[in-house]
Parts: structure tokens; sequence; C-alpha cells
């Protein structure tokens, strides 16, 4: 049964009366007439006829009920349908490009719609997401950084009770190893605090969250488990919940496992949630979740909880900007600032797309329409009224359209995954697109616009009283040219618009290659990172690195032996050394300081051969040797950056700077004896990217990595050709050395191309996904637009039959005909792309600031060209045929 | 010889209410009784007579109900519901008022305008 069938049958269940009703009820009136008629004399036939003629047939009286209780207009709508599927399938290359114009347009702006539904409206699972700030605070001089406050225990408690607070959740991410088995397995752990249940209020998997009992009694060790953590390391065991893992060599309780889309959180995405330890928690670290009393507005929150951020402040000093204030953000924020922008962007690509595969319907339905004048004509002539003509116009156009949004959101399934693959860590982990109520609901208010919008000015149009005297005139193939001008403004406005898309893809390709070439200081080819995590949680063998000697002589040692790999020509060594993001910012002492600006750098830690490794240029000086690099202190290199902004640059060498800030963060640091000792600079490198590909190299330091020395560290391996495949001999040089030790997998730590740390920054993936994404839409709306260009001359060419066989016979030459044929088309395509370049000079302007790159005026007028060419084709293909009509066959149609 | 009328749109309903009005009736009966009381001058058949029962009854001014006719047979009779009354009574003010200004109208000579 199909729709129309299935809404007439709950109408007609709502009916009070069913039809046998009416039927015996007109059954016992036409008895009774008869019967009378009978008593006047009148024979039983005749009788029976006349009763017939008065009052109706039996048959049709259902129908009168029908009608008058308002179901008329259903049953007309269901043939309608039917007429329109019957009509597609008897033109089944009308149909087929239709409904793929509408498929593309309604399947692109579905999918755009489901990934801004994912990723912006709804992307948490979390209860009352809307109302969970992040504690972020803006140093006034870098406005545009993100900066988290992060607390103690007594702090974080003293703002759980702070009035516009509702609940406040404490986590921390912290790396740790799953033990007990043949080799350690790194995962992420992070702990939370005990109202992790009540805060979160997502429904786990199965088993529990972390509830306030569990840290009764000095806390209970229990863990619950990541989605994806569950599925690697206990295959999705639905038993799981009671068995014990063995993490960091203690004993914990599994008691849950968290849903798929529980991705907590934006930080880094836990494997295992572990119960916040409450001893010691003082000097523990909390980051704070904020969840706001409802009708709390953001400025009310920040002004009351800035005074109490400034007393916590003041408990550690150096830690806060100079010039700041609270600005609390909701969860969502930092996503927003990332993506929102861009999904924007892209949807209005997908919505310039949708309206040329809306035109382009328009197009083919006034071309078929022209076929369909001799029908409409005799409908008209037995009565049909306009009204009555252009609902049915409507329907059918509305059959192609539902059709086409049919195959556009099964196509837009996979096409909303697109922007996830290409750049994934642009989206919340949490975001699972699918095709929900809100989506559907999207999708068929679209199909529906999209119907009325393409089928409307063609029903208009067809319906009119004037073009009754086609009825007379069918087939002569004369057909007046006035009559095409009606449809070019169709083509013209499907090629400014889809002249809109290509520049804006040419902007983004542009601004993706200008992105490429920028210099980045340094030489990702051929480099590989390879990090090691030390075992810090052993206390056996942390115990032979705890010292600073012997961690050094232990990373010194596996450098020696990787060193030693054939291919392997540099490798240098570092600690959260990695462009394009690099090294932590301190405050720094510069001897002789002129202005009383605090200046601040990003401090890197590597060893002299680092420069060498990633082909960072030495500008001035010398780096240190190899003494200089075991004993860590006194000397220091700098950036160009950092010289240019904070020393005169000829006096660069030998200028002395202190950091008083390195001293060990955590109980795994070491540090040289003299760290926040005044050190010589030695040396200027280069300017290499240290933070991210948008922003201008900050000023850094670079400083012996024996200075201050971490649980991890980092090798930086050049490789001839592809550092991949050296990849197994590099961890057996490792095992040859240490064979308990690991190569890290992630973090810090990780294992990766430089290339791969170069694709995975934001900006990049951003760039690449909008310029894959635009070429693909202006691709397929160049397609479009072609394909209406094409039906418009095809068509027209065809019903002027008749005037070109004249014109040829009459001895016109055949490249005046050619350009009769097309000329409408040419026309209109020339003002679409005049349209279409005013249009771009304007929000070229405003789309340059968004795409924060400049206007590309080569990319448009590349495009201009390439659409007008391609447009010049598309007309002569078919007024091809224009010339090869032979005069005597034409004229044969009179 | 009497001339068959022609109703104005809209005024058989008029009439089936007020035939309903004496009393319930089936189908054929109102007919019937439009038809007598018109001195058979109406033509109300074709058709259009159950369209003003139906239109009637879905407007809630008349009710049906299986009943039994004078010939023993299942017949539905209608009836006048309350809001039925009261349609019928201001139909029939509004009726009369408009016959009248056109009656007074038409009755005009030349001299009295």
């Amino acid at each position: 049964m199909n729709f129309s069938g299935l809404i007439r049958k709950l109408w007609q269940s709502r009916l009070p009366r069913t039809s046998r009703d009416v039927e015996e009820e007109f059954q016992f009136t036409l008895e009774s007439y008869q019967n009378d008629l009978m008593d006047q004399g009148v024979p039983e036939e005749e009788a029976r006829r006349k009763a017939r003629i008065d009052l109706g047939q039996l048959a049709g009286q259902n129908e009168t009920y029908r009608r008058v209780m308002g179901l008329r207009v259903l049953d007309e709508l269901s043939g309608d349908v039917r007429y329109g599927f019957r009509g597609l399938r008897r033109n089944p290359g009308f149909a087929t490009v239709a409904m793929l114009s509408l498929a593309l347009g309604i399947g692109a702006t579905t999918a755009m719609f489901s990934l801004i539904y994912a990723v912006l409206l709804h992307p948490f699972p979390y209860a009352d997401a809307g109302r969970v700030m992040n504690l972020f605070y803006l140093d006034e001089e870098r406005p545009d950084a993100i900066n988290f406050v992060s607390l103690s225990k007594p702090q974080f408690d003293l703002l759980s009770q702070a009035p516009p607070v509702d609940s406040v959740l404490g986590f921390r991410p912290a790396e740790m190893e799953i033990t007990g088995g043949a080799l350690p397995e790194d995962v992420l752990g992070m702990y939370l605090t005990e109202n992790a249940a009540s805060f979160l209020g997502v429904r786990p998997l199965l088993g529990r969250n972390i509830e306030r009992s569990d840290a009764e009694n000095g806390g209970h060790s229990v863990v619950v488990l990541n989605y994806q953590f569950w599925l690697r390391r206990f295959g999705g065991d639905p038993h799981v919940v009671g068995q014990t893992l063995e993490i960091n060599h203690a004993p914990y309780t599994v008691i849950g496992v968290m849903p798929r889309n529980f991705a907590f959180n934006d930080f880094a995405v836990g494997d295992v949630y572990l119960l916040m330890p409450a001893a010691g928690a003082s000097i523990l670290e909390y980051l704070p979740w904020i969840k706001l009393k409802p009708n709390v507005t953001r400025a009310a929150a920040n002004s009351a909880l800035e005074p109490l951020v400034r007393e916590f402040s003041k408990e550690k000093s150096g830690r806060l900007p100079e010039h700041w204030h609270l600005a609390l953000q909701p969860i969502i924020w930092t996503f927003q600032q990332e993506v929102g922008r861009t999904l924007k962007l892209l949807l209005g690509g997908v919505l310039l797309l949708l309206m040329i595969g809306c035109a382009n319907c328009s197009i083919l339905l006034l071309a078929r329409g022209r076929a369909r004048h001799h029908e409409l004509a005799i409908r008209k002539a037995i009565g049909a009224s306009r009204w009555r003509i252009v609902r049915q116009l409507l329907v059918e156009a509305m059959v192609i359209s539902c059709t086409g949004a049919v195959l556009g959101v099964a196509a837009s399934y996979w096409l909303a995954k697109l922007p996830l693959l290409l750049a994934p860590k642009s989206f919340p982990a949490e975001s699972v697109i699918r095709i929900n109520a809100p989506v559907l609901a999207f999708s068929v208010a679209v199909a529906l616009l999209c119907g009325l919008l393409f089928g409307l000015v063609p029903a208009l149009r067809l319906s009119r009283r004037d073009s009754a005297p086609m009825f007379t005139a069918r087939n002569t193939g004369v057909t007046s040219a006035v009559a095409g001008h009606r449809w070019s403004f169709l083509i013209t406005a499907q090629v400014a618009l889809t002249l809109l898309l290509m520049a804006t893809a040419g902007t983004a390709i542009q601004s993706f290659v200008e992105l490429l070439r920028a210099p980045l200081g340094y030489d990702p080819a051929n480099v590989m990172q390879v990090g090691i995590r030390l075992h810090f949680r052993v206390p056996a063998e942390w115990d032979r690195v705890q010292s600073r000697e012997a961690r050094m002589t232990y990373i010194e040692q596996i450098r020696d032996k990787i060193a030693t790999v054939p291919g392997v020509s540099q490798i240098g060594t570092g600690t959260f050394a990695t462009p394009p993001y690099s090294g932590n910012e301190y405050p720094v002492e510069i001897d002789r300081t002129v202005n009383g600006e605090q200046p601040k750098a990003r401090i890197i830690m590597v060893d002299q051969r680092y420069f060498v490794a990633l082909g960072i240029p030495q500008l001035q000086g010398r780096a240190w040797d190899q003494d200089e690099n075991n004993r860590g202190d006194f000397i220091a290199v700098v950036n160009q950056a950092f010289a240019a902004k904070y020393l005169s640059q000829s006096a660069a060498l030998g200028r002395r700077l202190r950091i008083s800030g390195l001293t060990p963060r955590n109980r795994f640091q070491v540090t040289s004896q003299q760290s926040t000792a005044w050190r010589q600079i030695i040396g200027v490198v280069g300017d290499a990217r240290n933070d991210g590909l948008e922003h201008p190299v900050l000023p850094a330091i670079y400083l012996p990595y024996t200075s201050v020395m971490d649980s991890y560290a980092q090798f930086f391996v050049r490789t001839q050709g592809d550092p991949q495949t050296y990849l197994q001999t590099i961890r057996a040089a490792i095992a040859s050395v240490a064979p308990d030790q690991q190569v890290g997998n992630g973090g810090l730590a990780g294992t990766f191309t430089l290339n791969e740390a170069l694709q995975r920054a934001p900006q990049y993936s951003a760039q690449r996904l909008l310029s894959i994404l635009f070429s693909v839409f202006s691709a397929m709306a160049l397609a479009l637009a072609l394909v209406g260009i094409f039906s418009l001359v095809a068509y027209s060419v065809a019903q002027r039959t008749v005037e070109f066989g004249v014109r040829m016979a009459l001895g016109a030459p055949r490249r005046h005909v050619l350009f009769v044929a097309a000329r409408i088309a040419l026309a209109s395509t020339a003002i679409g792309i005049v349209i279409g370049l005013a249009a771009e000079s304007y929000l070229g302007a405003v789309l340059s600031r968004w795409m924060q790159n400049t206007f590309a005026v080569r990319s448009l007028f590349a495009a201009a060209v390439l659409l007008g060419v391609s447009a010049l084709l598309a007309c002569l293909l078919p007024a091809r045929h224009a010339v090869q009509v032979s005069p005597s066959e034409a004229l044969r149609y009179e | 010889l009497t001339k068959p009328v022609e109703l104005p749109q809209g005024t058989l309903e008029m009439l089936v209410l007020k035939a309903v009005s004496l009393g319930p009736l089936h189908g054929y009966g109102i007919l019937l009784r439009i038809q007598q009381i018109s001195g058979e001058r109406l033509e109300i058949l074709q058709g259009s007579f159950y369209t003003a029962v139906y239109r009637l009854e879905r407007r809630g001014w008349i009710k049906g109900e299986w009943g039994e006719s004078e010939n023993n047979r299942r017949a539905r009779f209608y009836s006048l519901t309350a809001a039925g009354t009261r349609q019928l009574r201001s139909e029939t003010e509004k009726w009369n008022d408009m016959t009248a200004v056109v009656a007074g109208i038409l009755a005009k000579k030349a001299d009295e305008v």
C-alpha cells in the first residue's frame, strides 16, 4: 500500500459510518421510491431506471458521502501520486536526472545537518550538558589561547559550595599501565570524583558508574571501563563486571562499562575511569567541570566565581598571568570554536548545491511540460480548474523530490562520515553520526520545500490560460523564442551559484596549498618520533632510573643503539619537543632588560643533535657539546623570534637569561643541579613551528634535556627513505639494550612520523576538509549546471525543428543556426557568470575572513573560465542537432 | 399547472432541517415531505439531496439512527438535535429578513423611488 493509501485508511477509520451503512440507507431510499413509482402504475423495469436517474447510482453514493466528509481531496491526491510515478517510469531518463539532481542536494544537506546536529547541537550524552562549564580564564595578553584553571582538593571543595554552582566534577587524566600480563600495556586512566555517576547522568552499558559509596572507608579500588577499551581488552565480554583488572600493579574490581557514546572527555579520552584517590589529595590537581544551577547566566557565574579563583591563584604563585579574567565556557565551546565556522561554511555550500539541484529540476520539468502541453490542454478543455492542474503538477514535483530525498538520506549516511574521516580530531569523540528523528524531520522538510520550490514555477507557468492555444499549435515545431527567455533566469541563477561554489573551492584549495607551502622552520620529511615511557610505576625498575645520572645514561644508551641502525642518518633527543606544538611556557629573566614587560618563552628540552636531526638551521653561535649536554646548566640556545623580541639582534650571543620556574613539577621529574641559575646564550637557531600552523612562532629557548628530565623521552630519528619501514629494526635495537622497554603508542611518548604530527594539527585538517569537500561540492554543482544547460538547449532545439529546417532551407550558414540554437543558453550563462563574479567579489571579503585566508582572485577567474568553457560545450553539443536537421524532413511536419 | 422551482444554493439544507423538525424521518420520508409541503413544485432530486443530509449530519444538526420503517424494513431515521433546532431558527430568521428586504425592493414602483 502506498503512503496516501495509508492516510486514507486512517481517515476512513475515523469516519462515523461505514460504506455498507451508507449503501444500505441509500438502497432503502431507492427501493421506496421505486415502489412508489410502481404503485403509480410504472412498470418495474421503468421504475428502477427512473429511480436511479433521479437519485443516482448506488455505487456513486459512497463517493458523495466521502466528498462531503472531506475525503475526496485525498482520493484525488493518491491518483495524482500514482500518475506521477507512472509518468516517471515512462520517462526514465528525465526521472533519473531529476531525482539524482535532488538526491545530491538533499543528501549533502542532510549529511551536513546530521553532522551539525551531532557536533554542535547535541554532542554530549551528559545530563544538562548545556549547563556544564569548563573553568577557563582569559589571558588579556593572549586572548585567543585557551587556559584552564586546575584546583587542589580544598579549592575544589570551596568551588563546589559556591552559590551559582550546582555541582562540580573533578577529573585528572593520568598515564597508567595494565600489568599482570606478559608486557605492560599503556592506558590512559581518568580519575573522577565520587559524584561522577550523578553528575554525568549517563546510564552505564553494564554495571554502574563510580558512586559516592565507592569513596567510603577511604575508598575502594574500583574501575569503570571505556567502551572501546572494553572491546579491545575484554573482547566485549558481557560478564566482565566483577572481574579484577591489575592497574599499576594493584588489583581493581571492574564495576561497570560505559556505553559507546561515552568518551569522557575532550582533553583525552580515558580507557579506564578510577576513583580520585583520597590519600594525598591536597597536592593533586583537579580539573573541574562546573554544572551551574539552572537560570544562572555565565556572566553572573563569572563574576561570582572570579574572586574565589583570584584567592586560589595567590596560593600557587606564578601560574596565572598578570591580567586575566574568568571566562567560563560551555564544554561544547572549544569544538564550536574549531569546527563551528567550518561546518557553517559547509552548510552554506550544500545549500547552494541544493538550490542548483532544485533549479535543475525546474528546468527539466519546464522542458518536459512543453512536451505535455497537449495533455494539459485536454485536461483544461474537459474542465480541469487551474488549481487542479497546479495541484497535479506540484504533486508530481513532490513525487520527484520525495524519491530524491529517500536516495539522498540513504547517501547521507555515508556522506556524513566523510568529514569525521578527514578531520577526526576536530569533532567531539562522543558525537555519533546517525540518522535520527530530527535529521529525518529535517530532510523531509527539505524535500517538501524543494518540491514546492522547483515545482511551483513550472506548475504556474504550464497551467496558464494563455497556453491553451498550444492545443492547436501542437507539433508544428515553431516556438516563439520569447518562451525560452522565461526559463533562462534559472540557468543564470544556476551558473551564478555554481561559480560561487567553485570560487569558494578555489579559495579553500589555495589556502590549503599556502598552508602546505608555509615555511615550517624544520624539515619533517623522513623524520620519525620514537617515544619511550620509563617504567616509573614498578618500584624496582624505577629505582634503576630514578636518579638523574642513571636516567640520562639509560636514555643515551638507547639513543646510541638506535643510531647504529643502518639507514638512520641522524638522531636527536628531547621531551615535549615535537613540532608543530612544542615546549612549555615559562617566565624568563633576561640580563640588562630594558623594558618592564615580563619576557615569556617556550622552553624546549632537547639534546644538541636535535637541531641537525630536524633540520633547524643554526643562525649564530653554536649548539652545545656532549659535556654541556650532560651537565645541563649554564647554557641556552634561543630561536630567532626570541632574539628579535627580547634581545637586540646583534648582541644576542653572550647575553644571559634565567628561568626560575625550572624546578620539578611532579615527583617523576629530576633537574640538574643549577637548573634555575643564569644561563649564557651560546647560539641562535631558526624559527621552527612551536604553536601550531595558524599562529606565528613563539619565542623559544632550547635547553639540554638533562636540565629537567621527565619520565619519558622522545627520539627524533631521521632515516633514509620512509621511516616507518625502520620501526621494527628500531624496536629490536631498543630491546637489545632494555628488553622490557616498550615503544610508546600515543601521547607525548608516542611513535609517529613528523608528517603525521603535522597532519593532525587542527588547522591542517580543517583546511584539508574544506578544500576536499568544497571541491566535491563544486564538481557536483558544475555537473548539475551543465546538465541544466544541456537539457535547456536540447529541448529548445527539439521544439524548434521546423524553424531550423526553414532557416537551413533559406540558406542560413551553419554557424548562424548553431548560434541561434544556443543563443539563449549562452546569454544566460554569460549573465550568470557576471552575476557570480559580482557576488563573489562582494562575498569574497567575508569568505576570506571566515576561511582565514586571502581572497583568491586567480582561482575565481580560473573557475569562471572553466565554467564558461564547459557551459559552451554543454550548449554546442545539443545545438549541433539543429544544423543536422534536413530541411525537407523538417518541413514535412507542417 | 404549477411551474417547478429551482432552489437557490444552500436552501435545500434549510428545508431538510425544517422537514426533520416536524418529527423523525428517514431519507425518503424527508424527500416526500418536502415535496408534499411544497405542493410538488420543487425539483430536489438529482443526487444533491443526500449531499445535504450528509453535510447536516456531519455538522451535528441532525442525528441519524437505525429504526424500522412503516413497511417493517430497516431504515435510517433522522431527527433534529439541539444545535439543529437553534440553526433552523436562525436560518429561518435570516431567510425571512432577506426575502422581506428583497421583496420590498422588488415591489417598489418607479414613482416610489
